[in-house]
C-alpha cells in the first residue's frame, strides 16, 4: 500500500475544535454541571446528585411533551417528505420555469422563524385574518385559539408551508443529477411512469433525501420559535413541546437543574435517534452501491 | 501500517494527564467544617458551577478520547468490521455506540430502580466490552 499516514494532518482541524468547544462543547458542559445542582441565583449552587433526572423521568409534564413533539415530527415528515418529492418531480428541467420556481420555493425559507411565527397568527385570527375570517364565513368553526385540533392544524400546515421548500429543493438537486442516459434506457426498455421513479429516481435521491429527513427531523423535534409565536403552547398545553416546556422550566420558572437535566435528556433522545436514521439510511444506500 | 510504533509513551503520557488531572481537581476541592466536602463548588462563584463528580465524569471522558487516539496510532485504520448489526462499524463508532447506550442504561436505571448507580456503572461496562466485542 503506498498511501501515506500522516496523524500530523490532524492539526488542521484544530480551528474547527476551537470553535466547537466555544459554541458547544462548553455550553453542554455547563448545562451537565447545572443538571447535578441546584441554585437560588448569584452563581451559588448546591449539590443534588441525580435528584433532576428521577425528578423529570417521573415527570407527566415531560412524557407528554415528548409525546407530542414525537407526533409533530413523525406527522410533519409523512407530510412534507412525500410532498417535496412530488413536487420536485414536477419542477421544470429547463427553460424559464426553472429560474421562476426555484425563485418561488426558496421564498419560505428567507423567512425568520419568528415572522412566520407571526404571519400565521395574523392568517388564522378569527377577527382580522384572512385564513381564520374565511374558514368561518363558510361554516367552518375554527379557531386555533379555543380548539387543541385547530391549533394543532395550524402549527402542522405552517411547518409545511414553511418547510416543504427545503425537502423540494434538495430533491430537485438529486433529480437534476440523474444522467440523462438512465432515462433512455427505461424508455428502451418501455419502463412505466412508477418504474422510472421507484428504480430510478428515488435510489438517486437516496442521498438527499437522507438530509432532507435528518434536518427536517432534528429541527421539528427541537421546533421552538413558530409554535410559541402562533399559539404559546396553547391551548393548555396542546401544542407546548419539548423546547417550550424547556424554556417555561429554565426562564420563566428559573428551576436550572431540572431544566438542565431535561435538556441533557432531550440532547440524548436527538442523538439517538439521528444516529439511527442516519446509520440505517447511509446503510441503505452502501449496500445498493454493491 | 505495522505495529512498530511506540504506543507506550504516549500511554503513559496520556495516563500521567488523567492522574495529574486528578490531583489538581482534589487539591481544588472545598472544606467544610475540617472535612473535605466532595460534591462542593470547585471554583465558588464559577458560572460553569464544576463540582467535583461532574469534572472527573469529563476528565474520563477526555481519557476515554485519549485512550482511542493512542490506539488508533498503535493500529491505525480504525480497525473497520461488520460486526452483530450487519453493518460496517469503526473503533469510534463502537466507542459513540458504548457511550450513548451508557448514557441510556443510566437513565433507565434511575426512572425503573432510582438513585444509586453503581449496577448501572457496571451493567454499562458489561455493555461496552459487548459492544467492542460483537457489533
Amino acid at each position: 500500500m503506498n498511501k501515506t499516514w500522516n496523524n500530523r494532518a490532524w492539526f488542521m482541524v484544530l480551528p474547527v475544535l476551537v470553535l466547537v468547544a466555544f459554541s458547544a462543547v462548553i455550553p453542554l458542559m455547563t448545562v451537565v454541571n447545572y443538571s447535578v445542582q441546584d441554585t437560588f441565583g448569584n452563581n451559588v449552587f448546591f449539590w443534588a446528585g441525580t435528584e433532576w433526572y428521577e425528578d423529570v423521568l417521573a415527570s407527566e409534564r415531560f412524557w407528554n411533551a415528548m409525546g407530542r413533539n414525537l407526533a409533530f415530527s413523525a406527522i410533519i415528515l409523512a407530510i412534507e417528505i412525500p410532498l417535496g418529492i412530488f413536487i420536485a418531480l414536477n419542477m421544470p428541467r429547463s427553460g424559464w420555469g426553472v429560474p421562476v420556481c426555484l425563485v418561488l420555493m426558496a421564498l419560505p425559507l428567507l423567512i425568520p422563524w419568528n415572522v412566520v411565527g407571526t404571519i400565521w397568527q395574523v392568517f388564522g385570527r378569527v377577527d382580522i385574518g384572512l385564513l381564520g375570517h374565511t374558514m368561518n364565513a363558510i361554516g367552518l368553526d375554527y379557531n386555533y385559539v379555543n380548539d387543541p385540533f385547530d391549533a394543532w392544524i395550524t402549527v402542522i400546515v405552517m411547518d409545511v408551508w414553511h418547510w416543504t421548500s427545503l425537502v423540494v429543493l434538495l430533491c430537485y438537486a438529486g433529480l437534476v443529477s440523474i444522467p440523462d442516459a438512465y432515462y433512455q434506457a427505461a424508455k428502451i426498455d418501455g419502463a412505466s411512469r412508477w418504474a422510472v421513479f421507484r428504480y430510478i429516481q428515488l435510489p438517486k435521491m437516496n442521498r438527499v433525501l437522507l438530509i432532507a429527513i435528518l434536518l427536517r427531523f432534528m429541527d421539528s423535534f427541537m421546533i421552538y420559535t413558530e409554535p410559541f409565536v402562533v399559539t404559546g403552547g396553547g391551548p393548555g398545553n396542546t401544542t407546548t413541546f419539548l423546547s417550550i416546556d424547556l424554556v417555561k422550566i429554565a426562564i420563566g420558572q428559573f428551576d436550572l437543574g431540572p431544566a438542565a437535566a431535561m435538556s441533557i435528556i432531550y440532547f440524548l433522545i436527538i442523538l439517538a435517534l439521528s444516529w439511527v436514521f442516519y446509520t440505517v439510511m447511509t446503510n441503505v444506500g452502501a449496500e445498493r452501491e454493491r | 501500517m505495522t505495529t512498530t510504533r511506540r504506543w507506550q509513551i504516549p500511554l503513559v503520557a496520556v495516563l500521567t494527564a488523567y492522574a495529574l488531572g486528578i490531583w489538581l481537581l482534589t487539591a481544588q476541592l472545598p472544606i467544610r467544617d475540617g472535612e473535605v466536602d466532595w460534591t462542593g463548588s470547585l471554583f465558588p462563584g464559577g458560572w460553569m458551577a464544576w463540582s467535583f463528580p461532574a469534572a472527573l465524569f469529563f476528565l474520563t471522558i477526555f481519557l476515554l478520547l485519549a485512550l482511542m487516539a493512542v490506539w488508533e496510532y498503535a493500529r491505525p485504520g480504525g480497525h473497520p468490521r461488520v460486526g452483530m448489526l450487519g453493518f460496517e462499524t469503526t473503533r469510534g463508532d463502537r466507542l459513540f455506540v458504548s457511550l450513548l447506550g451508557s448514557a441510556f442504561i443510566h437513565l433507565a436505571w434511575l426512572g425503573l430502580v432510582g438513585p444509586g448507580l453503581w449496577w448501572a456503572l457496571a451493567l454499562s461496562v458489561v455493555y461496552a466490552v459487548g459492544v467492542f466485542r460483537y457489533v
